[in-house]
């Protein structure tokens, strides 16, 4: 089990990657983002953008996919999160991106009131390329281990 | 010319309330399987056993709501190309099933591009509210408007 007392600034986790599909770029899209670059291929084409492109909204939903799943995996203590301070949507994601989720932690301080503590972490979601398409700085509070929490 | 709204037609102070998103516990278990798993957003009666003491909405669901909210009533007849991202997401109550999400969105800044002359930045401070009137969730976006041509 992971508690808020196993993460420090400074350490940096790999925690998993994601092949996006056309198929599920337009099905999500159609649910909550049906702009015409993310749900038409072929208007996606005339665009801007050159091509279909996934959400932003998307990207946000696999990273937090991966990151739960390596939170279960390690068992981490996780009890939720306040809040992002910053979330930037850099580069356009495209079917066939394999993107991989890495995280460095900022930040850690106890809650004064309750048994649990903040980590402030940036997390990045980076293509096979190398380039960073998402950046998001947010907090997650963790449970504390139960012998030391005041 | 067009009747689009572009970034020379924003203005700071400009308040536009919109929306309607009826929750539903099958869309936030839907949700949560795919996205985001965690007992008390995919399973009812771990809902009911944890601090929120119900089944909730993944956060990141909220904003998903949001966003159909705003492509189907804010992007109409709007001049934009996506968005920056976003600032100060703050998730400031739970969403559970039964409640009816709408939006409050005030322009506070725009910003010229230094790199392209046909596009600007509008600060836009969001607010998903409930059936109550209540924020939910609040968030300060950053969308890009087209800029008139020849302007």
């Amino acid at each position: 089990m992971m508690y808020w007392e196993d993460f420090e600034p400074g350490q940096r986790f790999e925690m998993g990657e994601h092949t996006f599909t056309e198929e599920e770029i337009i099905a999500f899209a159609r649910q909550f983002d049906p702009q015409p670059f993310h749900v038409d291929p072929r208007a996606a084409k005339e665009s801007f953008f050159g091509g279909l492109i996934a959400s932003g909204w998307h990207t946000c939903a696999i990273m937090m996919r991966i990151s739960v799943e390596a939170m279960q995996r390690e068992r981490a203590a996780g009890a939720g999160s306040p809040g992002i301070d910053s979330c930037r949507w850099l580069k356009p994601v495209r079917p066939g991106d394999t993107l991989t989720l890495k995280r460095e932690i900022l930040e850690a301080w106890p809650s004064r009131t309750k048994p649990i503590g903040f980590v402030r972490s940036r997390s990045e979601m980076v293509n096979q390329k190398g380039e960073t398409v998402l950046a998001i700085v947010g907090i997650t509070m963790l449970r504390r281990r139960p012998d030391t929490a005041a | 010319m067009s009747d689009l709204v572009h970034f020379e037609d924003v203005e700071v102070g400009q308040t536009h309330r919109f929306g309607r998103y009826e929750v539903t516990a099958k869309e936030i278990i839907e949700y949560a399987r795919q996205f985001d798993p965690q007992p008390f957003h995919v399973d009812e009666e771990a809902g009911r056993q944890s601090h929120f003491g119900g089944l909730i909405a993944s956060g990141w669901h909220t904003g998903a709501m949001l966003m159909r909210m705003v492509c189907e009533s804010a992007i109409p007849g709007h001049a934009t190309d996506g968005a920056v991202g976003f600032d100060d997401l703050k998730w400031l109550k739970p969403v559970r099933p039964g409640d009816v999400l709408s939006v409050e969105n005030v322009v506070v800044e725009k910003i010229e591009s230094r790199s392209r002359r046909d596009i600007g930045v509008v600060k836009i401070a969001g607010r998903v509210l409930s059936q109550t009137g209540e924020a939910v969730m609040s968030l300060t976006s950053l969308v890009l408007y087209r800029r008139r041509p020849g302007v």
